[in-house]
């Protein structure tokens, strides 16, 4: 497999000020290396405050790191170049009920992303659609409706469809499995891992679940207060973990 | 004795056109003692039947009973002065959402002498603003929160999720209450915090012999520290017994989807393979389907399942299905 996503050296500090000349300053993150190969899924824990989410969003081009490099499939990305690279990182986000845009209907929604994102004409995103929309397990007519009218597990295919449209190659999901109720989290699952297994699509799974991430994730990457704690195969983390703060999470997790 | 015993809590709400059965015929019982812990996915009327024992639901539900008996004395029955008077001495509650919980335009300090009734206050009238304040730090203390000073003159915005709950289970034990009804207390936690928080109800459980009605979404994270266990779906009991029993052996095809769709409860199962799912999804309350209402997602459902199945015991394994997964244990 192919090196898809490479981190090395990643800094991120915070200014505030925290008086008329003074500044204080937040480090959200220390020192982050890992890479990511396509098809796997590297699964990364914390408690908030760690950094995950800084994390994601520079990954995204959200937020600009101090210093250090993000590569992609070998070439170093510039956060101002974000157009050329937004199709093959997308992002879910934890609520999708709340990310989704309550006005538009479904297929204007997805149609929306093909538009600002490609040069196709109307008959190609409509096919587009409608392939998208099976993929993740959606009805044709469901282009039709608006997000009010899907339960939580559909719009959470809603929301994947929404990524999924530009053929991605690695996925961010912030949270995005945590809120659903078990019995559709074992759907999600399935078909992400399916899309996995189907497209060698790569994840990157930001969560607090550790259950979840035991199944689901290849690599594990501990953060606390900023820095990488440990960082490795699922099995060899969850096995022997170096430091205290991930062996207290991993604890609290199968105890 | 029983704690509290209900017997065929049905739930409705009305509307303009018809009454619609939110929660439908549950049996719910609860020793001395005991730490039961009520499953169930969103929707399933888990909150309101919480809400039901506490007695919270507006005018617009309509709440019926064979049984609702609370210490041998028949609640729903009783004239509402004297209703809330046992519920506020005994029985307490956590919300879900802490921060949400709490007043936001009052320090923790207010909040939490407010809790505390005047007759665990034992001392002369002029001290008793002093003990207040004396019994509202032990409180914190209690639950586990060592910087006692600042945490009391803080408002809920300013802390975390995690001492936002504390400060609601310290208020909630604060009147020593015999029950104590935890609504999802760890569903916006992180996983260190929500170990710490199951162990702080277990000790109190232990300690102090209250019950704890413990809800939650999630079968994996409750199993282990609950001794029984009541399994909803859609507002019907599906399930009910000692956890254990129902983790080695569930009876009804939910419970059974519940426990095999959580990786934790199947050790030889591959990381990467995928889970066991039920298709669909939960049933909206405007469109339930009659008789059982996982009909349409079970796997073995049959004709006779157009009948609401009648709960079956054995021995202290209470189902409802008409086709129990009994005798095949490869299933």
């Amino acid at each position: 497999m192919s090196t898809l996503l490479e981190v090395k050296q990643l800094h991120k500090t915070y200014r505030k000020q925290a008086g008329l000349f003074r500044q204080r300053s937040v480090v959200a993150l220390d020192d982050i290396s890992f890479s990511l190969d396509s098809g796997k899924t590297l699964a990364i824990v914390g408690e908030t405050g760690s950094g995950k989410s800084t994390l994601a969003k520079m990954l995204v081009g959200i937020e600009k790191p101090d210093h250090g490099e993000i590569l992609l499939e070998g070439t170093k990305v510039q956060i101002s170049h974000f157009r050329q690279y937004n199709h093959v990182i997308r992002f879910i986000f934890q609520d999708a009920a709340k990310s989704l845009n309550p006005h538009q209907k479904i297929g204007q929604m997805l149609d929306d992303v093909l538009r600002y994102s490609t040069k196709q004409d109307t008959e190609q995103r409509r096919y587009k659609i409608r392939t998208v929309l099976k993929q993740v397990g959606l009805l044709d007519e469901h282009s039709e409706y608006y997000p009010h009218m899907f339960s939580g597990g559909q719009l959470q295919r809603v929301a994947l469809a929404r990524a999924l449209i530009l053929d991605p190659k690695l996925l961010i999901l912030d949270e995005a499995l945590t809120a659903l109720d078990p019995s559709l989290r074992a759907q999600i699952v399935n078909l992400l891992l399916e899309l996995q297994k189907t497209s060698g699509l790569a994840y990157l799974l930001i969560t607090n679940h550790l259950r979840l991430v035991k199944h689901i994730a290849d690599d594990l990457l501990v953060l606390h207060h900023g820095k990488m704690l440990d960082y490795g195969t699922t099995a060899h983390v969850f096995a022997n973990a170096s430091h205290d703060y991930s062996r207290k999470l991993i604890n609290s997790a199968q105890a | 004795m029983l704690l509290l015993d209900i017997k065929n809590l049905t739930i409705e709400l009305k509307t303009s056109d018809a009454l619609i059965r939110a929660v439908d015929r549950v049996n719910l019982s609860l020793r001395e003692g005991e730490i039961r812990g009520l499953v169930g996915e969103s929707g399933s009327g888990k909150s309101l039947i919480a809400k039901a024992i506490v007695g919270v639901l507006n005018k617009r539900w309509q709440i019926t009973a064979d049984r609702f008996n609370w210490r041998g004395q028949d609640l729903l029955n009783l004239p509402y002065e004297q209703q809330r008077k046992i519920i506020g001495r005994d029985i307490a509650m956590i919300y879900q959402e802490p921060s949400r919980s709490l007043d936001p335009t009052a320090a923790i300090l207010e909040q939490l002498e407010e809790a505390i009734p005047d007759n665990l206050l034992d001392g002369p009238w002029w001290k008793r603003s002093y003990l207040r304040r004396r019994k509202a730090i032990a409180l914190l203390h209690k639950v586990g929160v060592r910087d006692h000073q600042s945490v009391l003159q803080s408002y809920p915005y300013q802390l975390s999720e995690g001492v936002c709950q504390k400060i609601m289970i310290a208020m909630a034990i604060a009147k020593n209450p015999k029950l104590l009804i935890a609504d999802e207390p760890t569903t916006t936690l992180e996983s260190t915090t929500q170990a710490q928080l199951f162990r702080l109800l277990a000790s109190f459980n232990q300690l102090k012999g209250m019950s704890v009605l413990l809800i939650s979404h999630e079968l994996e994270s409750i199993a282990r520290y609950t001794q029984s266990l009541s399994v909803l779906y859609c507002g019907q009991l599906v399930e009910a017994g000692e956890t254990a029993a129902i983790i080695k052996q569930p009876y009804h095809p939910y419970t059974h989807a519940l426990i095999k769709s959580v990786p934790e409860f199947q050790p030889d199962l591959q990381p990467k393979t995928p889970l066991y799912a039920l298709p669909g999804s939960i049933p909206v309350l405007q469109h339930l389907p009659i008789g059982c209402r996982l009909g349409p997602r079970c796997p073995n459902a049959r004709k006779e399942c157009v009948k609401t199945p009648a709960l079956d015991r054995l021995q202290n394994h209470y189902y409802s299905c008409h086709f129990p997964l009994i005798g095949n244990k490869d299933t």
